[in-house]
């Protein structure tokens, strides 16, 4: 069996390259491509989701045991500290499936040798390496993340409408800076050949944005707002959504744009800095 | 000239245990920064831990028996004992199976347990200097100083967890004898045996009935029994026992693993057909 492809004009593929909406079926079929090589092993692929999902909530099972043992974060009621943690997972449960999946990516076809059939590819380098990249098992994160969320908003009185709509802008940059630490982690895997250790790197130092900021000291709470902006990715939504005071967030938002910028930058030039040795 | 050829021709092989270290060192050791990663890694989750504990420890002076000084000394011991454990015998296992390579080792004059294993204190002899050490002298830096209450009972008992550690990860890969691929499974009994064996927080933590539960497992004497045996105390769901006994139990439970780990192999090496060498 045979399938003739007609392409289209040059023209016609220049106005699709610069539509979002080409973009994103690309993006659908990068979707539909991983599912389907993903089913190759149901089971594995079924239990893999449920342990990223159980993984997920090992955060809040230790902040469940303080609180069982009649210990606390200072400042923090236990259901706030789990709305904290639900937020963070939320916003990892939608990055790791979507779009940090490149830098897995990255790494492994770096080490092959593959990452050149990317760099030919009529599209940005940074798209087609999100684009093959979905990670099906991520979803279970994500499923984590929103139990997670939906338990603490249980427990907590129904925030007004304005605590929500600055917990959604919030919320958004905690994505943008998501996203920029994938492009930091993939960046680094271009030159830092064949070290999956990488993720252990990013996700260690991701650690502080699962904890309330109060419980940091001055230094540290600088840092993961003003340097890295850790406190974007719980701390300050969750604060926002529960109305509770909060200094420093429009540093944050601002650092977050930064790092967004550094991040792009630093990807780019490390894609710059990339030698084939194949074809 | 004759004589050193024929003296070189005479001389003994190594041992294959010392053979399979060598090689499993030389090997790792091209790969060094990337065990070296341990080393920004491990401060970060010690100082995430730091602050945790310190707030924690600004409302209460002690926590199921802990202070703020012992919670920062066990969980040192603990990651140290985790470092000095991590092998990769599951995984390299089922790769093996899933890959068809395993034949090759069915075919060499060794059991792939005992390979397997001097490799995994191979990785580990590397993994001393090159992620432990350089640790401890970061945790020298907080002033834990982990030096064991008893030596010779914690040396023991360290070396127990070791063994233990080996065998039920080698029982999880023998698991792709019947599923072939197993990461998923592999990961959530890897979640089960990390909580279990207390590498994160102490079982004491946890609810009374939760603990009965994890003192009938086998897990905690990978970390959490090392771990009190360094504190010269052993506590969990109640019972109290002395340094002695908790190390003969754990010394039973390595011998009830291993006879476990040969069921299982003997049950599923049956069912693993490979073609070609």
């Amino acid at each position: 069996m045979s399938r003739n492809l007609s392409l289209p004009s040059p023209e016609k593929q220049q106005a699709y390259r610069s539509t979002f909406l080409q973009w994103f079926k690309i993006y659908i079929h990068g979707m539909k491509t991983a599912f389907a090589s993903r089913m190759a092993y149901r089971g594995d692929f079924f239990m893999s989701m449920f342990i990223m999902m159980v993984v997920e909530l090992f955060g809040p099972l230790i902040t469940l045991l303080i609180y069982h043992n009649g210990a606390s974060f200072p400042g923090w009621e236990r259901h706030e500290v789990l709305l904290l943690q639900g937020v963070f997972l939320l916003s990892r449960g939608i990055a790791f499936p979507f779009f940090m999946g490149m830098v897995w990516n990255t790494i492994s076809r770096v080490q092959e040798g593959t990452y050149d059939l990317l760099l030919i590819k009529p599209r940005s380098i940074l798209q087609m390496s999100i684009v093959t990249a979905f990670d099906s098992e991520d979803l279970g994160k994500l499923i984590g993340g929103i139990l997670m969320f939906a338990y603490a908003m249980k427990s907590v009185p129904t925030p007004p409408f304005t605590n929500w709509v600055s917990f959604l802008l919030l919320f958004i940059f905690s994505l943008l800076s998501m996203f920029a630490f994938g492009l930091f982690m993939s960046g680094l895997g271009i030159v830092w050949i064949g070290n999956y250790r990488i993720y252990e790197i990013f996700m260690s130092v991701m650690d502080f944005g699962l904890y309330p900021r109060s419980i940091f000291n001055k230094l540290f709470q600088t840092i993961i707002t003003w340097v890295i902006p850790i406190s974007l990715l719980g701390s300050f939504p969750a604060s926002a959504l529960l109305g509770k005071e909060i200094s420093g967030v429009l540093g944050a938002m601002l650092c977050a744009i930064g790092f967004l910028i550094f991040g792009l930058w630093f990807y780019h030039r490390m894609v710059r800095n990339y030698t084939s040795a194949g074809g | 000239m004759q004589a050193l050829i024929e003296r070189q021709q005479t001389k003994k092989a190594p041992p294959l245990f010392k053979a399979v270290i060598q090689s499993t060192y030389k090997e790792n050791f091209a790969f060094r920064s990337s065990m070296a990663v341990s080393l920004i890694v491990q401060p970060i989750y010690f100082l995430v831990n730091y602050f945790i504990w310190q707030a924690v420890f600004q409302v209460n002076d002690t926590v199921s028996g802990f202070t703020l000084k012992t919670m920062l000394y066990y969980f040192a011991v603990s990651s140290l004992l985790g470092f000095l454990n991590w092998d990769n015998a599951d995984g390299s296992l089922q790769w093996l199976v899933q890959t068809g390579r395993f034949i090759t080792y069915q075919l060499r004059p060794v059991h792939y347990l005992y390979y397997s294993f001097f490799q995994k204190v191979g990785h580990r002899i590397l993994a001393f200097w090159v992620e432990i050490l350089p640790i401890i002298g970061f945790y020298l830096l907080f002033k834990i100083y982990p030096i064991p209450v008893m030596p010779i009972w914690a040396l023991v008992s360290v070396s127990l967890s070791f063994v233990l550690s080996f065998l039920i990860n080698y029982i999880i890969g023998t698991i792709a004898f019947w599923l072939v691929k197993t990461d998923g499974l592999r990961r959530a009994i890897m979640v089960i045996k990390d909580v279990c064996s207390g590498i994160f927080l102490p079982l004491t933590l946890f609810p009374s009935i939760i603990q009965k539960f994890l003192f009938i497992l086998p897990f905690q004497f990978i970390s959490y029994v090392p771990a009190r045996v360094f504190m010269g105390s052993y506590e969990l769901a109640g019972i109290k026992l002395s340094i002695p006994q908790i190390v003969g139990l754990q010394a039973l439970m390595v011998v009830v693993t291993f006879f476990l780990n040969r069921l299982v192999w003997h049950l599923g090496i049956k069912r693993f057909t490979g073609v070609g060498a």
